[in-house]
C-alpha cells in the first residue's frame, strides 16, 4: 500500500515537472533591456546583460582567452573555492566514517598486460592531466577535469597492483593545494583590494604565462581535485580490498 | 571590516589541520575563537553604521559576487560563531582531528549562507554545510546515527537539486544571480516561471530549514547524532536555512500569494511539530519535534514580516531564543539526568527560555508576533501562539519532572558550557541590543 502511494505521488510529481519544463520559454535576445542589470550597491543600471558583459570584457579584464575559465576562476572564483571545499568535505567525511573499517579479503593479482601496461601509460596520463589544468586559461578544460584525469591514473595503478596504497603524501597534497587557494585569495585582499582579486599583471592574452592568478589557482585546483579523488578511491579500496 | 574572513579563516584552518593531526582540535578551537572575535566586531560595525557589503574578486556586483551583511545576518553570524565556540569547548577537545575539520566546515558553511548576497553562492554554502552535517550526524558510527545520516543525506541531496533548479529558472529569465539585482527586476519575470522557482527554492531550502512536509529526517538525525552535533545542527545549519528562507522570501518574492503559502506551511509545521513532541518518549526525538515546532513559529513570523515590522522583530528574537535553548538542551540530552547545580540551572533556564517566560528572548519573540497578529487583525494566530505555548509547557514540564535530580556524568567544562549557552537567551532578552538591531532597515538595499 505504501509502495503504491509512493509510486502514485512520484508519478504525479514527474508529470507536473515535465509539464513545467515543457512550458519554459525559449531563450531570448540578450540585448533587450529587460536583461539590463542593476548594481545593488549604487543602484546604477547598465545598458547590457551580464552574459554580454562577460563576452565583451573578459579578455581585457582578466587576460584569459577562455571565457568559461575566467568566469569560473575570476568572476565567480569564490563559488569555485566553495565547490573545492564541498569535494574536500566529502573526502574528509568518507575517510572519517570509514576509519573504523578493517581490511578484508585478499584480492587476486592482476594479469601481466594490465600490470606492465599501466606502468607504461601512467606517466602519460599524469602528463595529460597536468597539461589540462596548466592550460586552463587557454584551452577547454581546467582544474576539475585535469585533476580527475590525474586521479584516474592512480585508480589504474590501484587496479593493477592490489598492494598499491597512497598514504600520507596524498593528504599533504590535499592540504597544500587547498591552503594555496585560500592564501592566494587572502593575498588578493592584502595586495589588491578584495578577496581573490588578481594582484599579478595579466600579461599578453594567449600566452602560457598570462591571466594573472588564474593559472595559479587552476594548478592548485588540479592538485586538490586529483589528490581528493585519489584519496576517496584509496579509502574505498582499503575497506574492500 | 572584512566579512569574508569569517569564511576564509575556517576554510584555511580546515585545510591545514591534516598536517597537524595531533593538535587538530586545539587549532580548530583557536580558529573558532578568532572567528567569534571577528563576528562580534562585524556585529558592532553593522550596529553602528548599518549594512556592510564586501565585493569579492574586485568586480562590482552583479558581475562578481558580493557579501551583504544586514542587521539579521550580522546577528546570526555572531550567534553561530559564538555558540559554535562554546559548543566546541564542551565536546571538541577529545574528538578526532577529522571531526574538528568537519565541524569547522559546517560552521563556515552556515556563516556563508547567512552573509552572502548572491543566490548561487548561497547554494554553494548550502552544499558545504549539508555535506559536513551528514558526516557529523553519523559521527557516532553506530546503527542509529547511520540511519539518521542516510535519511538526512537522501533528503538533503534532493533538496540541493531543487535549490539548483530554482536558481537556474531565475537565471534563465533574468540572467542574474545577485539577490538584490533579481529582487529589483522580479516583476519582469514570466509569472509561471516565477511560481516554479518559488516552489523549487522553498522545497530545497525547506529540507534544511525543517519545515513541513520535508522534515522526515529531523527526528532520526537528531536522535542518532551525539548531543554536541545535534546542538550544532540546531543553532547552525537550521538557523542559516531558515534565514535563507527569510532573505529569499522577503527580498525576492514579497508577494501576496507567497505570503499565504509561507504562512500555511508555517502553521502546519508548528502544529505537527508541537503535537508530535507531546507524544515522544525519547528525549532527543522530543527536542527534535519541538525544534520543528519552533521552526514553524519562525516561518509564520517570516510570512507576517512581509506586512508587519513587529513580525520582523519576532524573527530576530525567536531565532536567538531557539538557538540558545536548544543548543543547551541537546548538550544536556546526552545524559539522562540533571544532578548538579549547573545542569539543573541549564535545564530550568533553557525550558523557561523556550516556553517564552519574560524576560527571556523567547518571550519577546512571541510578544512581537502577538503584536503583529493584533495589528493585522489575525485572531487565529493569537490562539495558535497560546495553544502551542501550552503544549510546549506541558511536554517540557514532563521532561523536567522526569530528569530533574537524576545522576549524570558530564565533565565540568561541558556543564559550564551548556549553562553559558542557556544563559544567552536571558542575556539577549535583557539587553536592548536585538530590539535596536531589529528596528534597522532589514536587508539594507531594497526589500522590506
Amino acid at each position: 500500500m505504501r509502495k503504491l502511494a509512493g509510486i502514485v505521488i512520484a508519478g504525479i510529481f514527474f508529470i507536473s515537472m515535465m509539464m513545467l519544463f515543457y512550458h519554459l520559454p525559449a531563450s531570448h535576445d540578450l540585448s533587450s533591456n529587460e536583461y539590463y542589470y542593476r548594481n545593488p550597491i549604487n543602484g546604477s543600471v547598465a545598458n547590457e546583460s551580464i552574459p554580454e558583459h562577460y563576452i565583451k570584457y573578459t579578455k581585457n579584464e582578466t587576460g584569459a582567452v577562455n571565457a568559461v575559465t575566467a568566469i569560473v576562476v575570476e568572476y565567480r572564483g569564490f563559488d569555485t573555492l566553495g565547490e573545492v571545499t564541498v569535494l574536500f568535505t566529502a573526502a574528509t567525511g568518507v575517510s572519517f566514517l570509514l576509519s573504523l573499517a578493517v581490511r578484508g579479503r585478499k584480492r587476486e593479482e592482476a594479469n601481466l598486460i594490465l600490470k606492465e601496461g599501466s606502468k607504461l601509460v601512467l606517466p602519460f596520463i599524469l602528463l595529460t592531466g597536468a597539461y589540462i589544468f596548466i592550460h586552463g586559461h587557454l584551452t577547454p578544460g581546467g582544474g576539475f577535469p585535469g585533476g580527475s584525469v590525474v586521479a584516474s591514473g592512480f585508480l589504474l595503478m590501484m587496479l593493477a597492483y592490489p598492494k598499491f596504497f597512497m598514504k600520507d603524501r596524498i593528504s599533504w597534497f590535499e592540504s597544500a593545494a587547498g591552503t594555496a587557494f585560500v592564501v592566494i585569495g587572502l593575498l588578493g585582499l592584502v595586495l589588491a583590494t578584495s578577496f581573490l582579486q588578481n594582484f599579478i599583471p595579466v600579461g599578453t592574452p594567449g600566452q602560457l604565462v598570462s591571466a594573472g592568478i588564474i593559472p595559479l589557482i587552476y594548478i592548485a585546483i588540479g592538485f586538490k581535485v586529483g589528490s581528493e579523488l585519489s584519496a576517496i578511491v584509496n579509502k574505498m579500496k582499503e575497506v574492500q580490498g | 571590516m572584512h566579512p569574508v574572513l569569517l569564511i576564509a579563516i575556517p576554510l584555511l584552518v580546515a585545510f591545514i589541520i591534516p598536517l597537524f593531526k595531533k593538535y587538530g582540535p586545539s587549532i580548530a578551537l583557536g580558529a573558532l575563537a578568532l572567528n567569534t572575535g571577528i563576528s562580534i566586531a562585524l556585529f558592532s560595525v553593522v550596529y553602528s553604521t548599518g549594512t556592510v557589503h564586501e565585493i569579492i574578486a574586485g568586480f562590482a556586483p552583479p558581475i562578481g559576487i558580493f557579501l551583504a551583511v544586514d542587521s539579521l545576518s550580522a546577528l546570526l553570524a555572531m550567534i553561530i560563531n559564538l555558540f559554535a565556540l562554546i559548543n566546541f569547548m564542551a565536546i571538541g577537545k577529545a574528538s578526532e582531528y577529522k571531526f574538528s575539520m568537519l565541524y569547522l566546515l559546517a560552521v563556515a558553511g552556515s556563516t556563508g549562507i547567512v552573509i552572502t548576497g548572491d543566490i548561487f553562492n548561497m547554494f554553494v554554502f548550502f552544499e558545504i554545510t549539508a555535506v559536513a552535517s551528514y558526516a557529523l550526524v553519523a559521527s557516532r558510527k553506530d546503527k542509529k546515527s547511520m540511519e539518521g545520516a542516510i535519511k538526512y543525506m537522501i533528503l538533503g541531496s534532493l533538496g540541493s537539486i531543487f535549490i539548483l533548479i530554482g536558481i537556474a529558472l531565475i537565471y534563465s529569465q533574468l540572467k542574474s544571480l545577485n539577490i538584490y539585482d533579481i529582487a529589483s527586476r522580479i516583476s519582469t519575470m514570466d509569472a509561471k516561471i516565477k511560481w516554479a522557482s518559488v516552489a523549487m527554492l522553498l522545497t530545497g531550502i525547506g529540507v534544511e530549514a525543517e519545515i513541513f512536509p520535508l522534515n522526515g529526517w529531523v527526528p532520526d538525525a537528531y536522535q542518532g547524532a551525539s548531543g554536541g552535533v545535534a546542538s550544532l545542527l540546531s543553532f547552525g545549519p537550521s538557523k542559516a536555512a531558515i534565514y535563507a528562507i527569510a532573505r529569499i522570501m522577503l527580498v525576492i518574492f514579497p508577494l501576496q500569494k507567497v505570503y499565504y503559502l509561507v504562512l500555511t506551511i508555517g502553521v502546519i509545521t508548528l502544529l505537527i511539530g508541537e503535537l508530535a513532541a507531546l507524544k515522544q518518549e525519547n528525549v532527543k526525538r522530543m527536542l527534535a519535534y519541538s525544534s520543528i515546532g519552533q521552526m514553524g513559529l519562525i516561518t509564520i513570523a517570516i510570512a507576517m514580516g512581509m506586512n508587519e515590522k513587529n513580525a520582523i522583530l519576532a524573527i530576530f528574537f525567536l531565532m536567538v531564543s531557539h538557538a540558545s535553548s536548544k543548543a543547551s538542551l541537546f548538550l544536556l540530552s546526552d545524559s539522562s539526568g540533571m544532578g548538579s547545580a549547573a545542569t539543573k540551572y541549564t535545564g530550568i533556564v533553557s525550558v523557561l527560555g523556550i516556553v517564552g517566560m519574560p524576560p527571556f528572548a523567547g518571550f519577546w519573540g512571541k510578544w512581537y508576533l502577538l503584536m503583529a497578529a493584533i495589528n493585522g487583525n489575525m485572531l487565529w494566530v493569537i490562539v495558535l501562539i497560546f495553544f502551542s505555548g501550552i503544549v510546549e509547557a506541558a511536554y517540557f514540564a514532563r521532561y523536567l519532572h522526569r530528569y530533574y535530580g537524576n545522576e549524570e556524568s558530564f565533565s565540568r567544562l561541558t556543564k559550564y558550557s551548556m549553562a553559558v549557552l542557556a544563559t544567552m537567551s536571558l542575556i539577549f532578552g535583557l539587553l536592548p541590543l536585538i530590539y535596536e538591531m531589529g528596528l534597522k532597515t532589514l536587508f539594507g538595499m531594497g526589500g522590506v
